[in-house]
């Protein structure tokens, strides 16, 4: 099949963005392949690199031209942790051709001319807070005092430091964010294993802020819990305005960082001050979305719609990941 | 101080450290991230310190780094429990971006947050950036094919290696290539890298890059050893 029409999606059909992506697109009357990355024990793949960029996907009898594709929304999983694939034993052949499809098929998307919500390579700064921490507060953001140690005495007196502290995970797996409790002080000997990420409690209140291309949805979340995400009580949204201000902020960090759908977490502390705590490149915005009535899926729908040429920026075969760094690479924006 | 930053397995740390005993060196590995001692704000401090040999050490002290691998992997991690090395080998390399990242001095390469040294590009995407700077490359094809139940793997011609280290290019390749050469590492913003060729001759084709190049020739030791020392007629 070639449709140089074709806006294709990868990740599961039953995860929630994925579904409401597909089902904005087709309501926009857009040409929708969905590939369900399920099948990936039935998926061939193929990419020539060289003046062009050439690819061809088979999955059973279907064969798709890579190149005719105008624009993609990647969601993917992690392809080891595929029932089918987990199944077939780590290292068997069906787990190396898992691995092997999702690395050409990442490889494309970094190289593509088409339009890609977002690039892998984009992405990757999320696998560091501390690294993409740095680099929000360069752009003009405030980011919480922390302190990463690997010494239990160094994290005692950074608690005593600030009163109150919450510890996180330093790299983007996901993880609880929670409250340095007395309780915590009977494993703060495990500190040694690795180092930990430890910072000041901001009060204020919680925003999040989903940056689709220009557009911004923000709203406002109402929880006792340290991390909402995790609550058993009732956790309350409302839409809401940003600041101007703040607002052209979450667009300037999220344009610099190549990415066209991001979702920020802020807080803005009774004294007006805005700080931002992550950049997520990949973010779950139906739970947002459904509680707030925001049309974010259509945003996304449009940008998608929009493709290569119709987008505001566009990085053809150049999106890098953020250039905190130095030296990063072609094309990437400093 | 010059921190060699590896995997607690690779050998060639030990040899440089040898090589170099005139200076300063100090090994980094996976353990020294599971040693109290490492102190590290975001706002950064001069009483930030880091962990080289199991030692605690002044992170002001460090004058240079060279770093041998692009992550930490589960393997490095036998003191660390099976059911926990994925997520700890993550956080790790997260770690060590961040790390890498502040450092004021010397730091080949620079960490991105695809690879602890440089950027990660699969081959495909080097022939690309190659062949959009208007370099002769040589194709690259890859496949995953159910009736091989793995990736292909294309066998790469042979092949000529020209190496840049900082502003030295080392090669007895044809001068074209090596500007080219240095044209690919300043795109992909690195100091240190092996660009191999179809041949040594003018016209040869651009095969593939690697961000590791082989160090064991003396005289290429010797142009990363200035490059750590900050050498300002020969580094940037």
């Amino acid at each position: 099949m070639t449709d140089t029409d074709t806006i294709l999606l990868w990740g599961l059909p039953a995860d929630p963005p994925v579904a409401a992506v597909r089902d904005a697109l087709q309501r926009a009357g857009c040409q929708v392949t969905l590939l369900d990355q399920r099948a990936v024990l039935d998926t061939e793949i193929e990419l020539r690199v060289g003046s062009s960029v050439e690819g061809l996907l088979r999955i059973r009898d279907e064969t798709f031209d890579l190149a005719a594709v105008r624009a993609v929304y990647l969601r993917p999983y992690d392809s080891r942790e595929l029932p089918n694939v987990a199944s077939a034993g780590q290292n068997s052949e069906l787990w190396r051709h898992a691995l092997a499809v999702q690395d050409i098929f990442l490889s494309w998307a970094d190289l593509t001319p088409a339009l890609v919500l977002n690039r892998p390579s984009a992405m990757a700064a999320n696998s560091s807070k501390p690294y993409q921490a740095s680099w929000i507060e360069s752009l003009g953001f405030r980011i919480p005092d922390t302190l990463i140690t690997t010494d239990p005495d160094m994290a005692l007196e950074f608690w005593r430091q600030h009163d109150r502290v919450i510890y996180k995970s330093v790299s983007g797996i996901r993880s609880i964010v929670s409250r340095l409790t007395a309780e915590h002080t009977q494993r703060f000997a495990n500190i040694a294993s690795c180092p930990t990420q430890f910072q000041q409690y901001v009060p204020g209140t919680e925003y999040r802020v989903h940056v689709v291309g220009e557009e911004v949805f923000a709203c406002t979340i109402i929880s006792e819990a340290d991390d909402y995400r995790y609550s058993t009580e009732c956790v309350d949204m409302h839409p809401c305005d940003l600041p101007s201000d703040v607002a052209a902020l979450c667009r300037t960090l999220v344009g610099l960082m190549n990415l066209f759908l991001a979702g920020l977490d802020l807080r803005c502390t009774p004294e007006g001050r805005w700080y931002c705590f992550e950049v997520n490149p990949s973010p779950a915005f139906t739970c947002f979305q459904d509680v707030t009535g925001q049309p974010i899926a259509e945003a996304v729908a449009r940008i998608l719609e929009s493709g290569p040429e119709g987008s505001f920026k566009n990085h053809l075969c150049c999106a890098e990941s953020p250039a905190y760094a130095a030296g990063e690479g072609v094309g990437s924006k400093r | 101080m010059i921190v060699i930053v590896a995997n607690r397995w690779d050998p060639t740390p030990r040899a440089f450290a040898s090589r170099w005993a005139a200076h300063d060196v100090r090994v980094l590995t996976a353990q020294d991230l599971s040693v109290a001692g490492w102190r590290q704000q975001l706002s950064g401090s001069d009483d930030d310190t880091a962990v080289a040999e199991r030692k605690s050490v002044p992170q002001k002290e460090i004058t240079g780094v060279l770093t041998l691998l692009p992550c930490v992997v589960e393997n490095e991690l036998v003191d660390i429990a099976p059911e926990d090395r994925r997520y700890v080998a993550a956080e790790m390399t997260a770690f060590l971006l961040f790390w890498l990242s502040r450092l004021q001095c010397p730091v080949l390469n620079r960490p991105t947050p695809t690879c602890l040294s440089g950027p990660y590009w699969r081959r495909e995407k080097w022939v690309r950036v190659a062949a959009q700077a208007g370099i002769p490359v040589q194709p690259v094809r890859r496949l995953a094919a159910l009736s091989d139940a793995s990736a292909e793997e294309e066998t790469l011609p042979d092949s000529t290696t020209v190496t840049v280290i900082g502003k030295r290019i080392f090669s007895e390749a044809d001068p074209g290539l090596q500007c080219q050469a240095r044209c690919l590492a300043d795109l992909a913003g690195v100091e240190l890298l092996a660009v191999r060729f179809s041949g040594p001759e003018r016209g040869a084709r651009f095969v593939s890059a690697d961000l590791f190049p082989n160090l064991s020739d003396d005289t290429l030791a010797g142009a990363v050893l200035e490059c750590l020392r900050g050498e300002p007629a020969r580094c940037t």
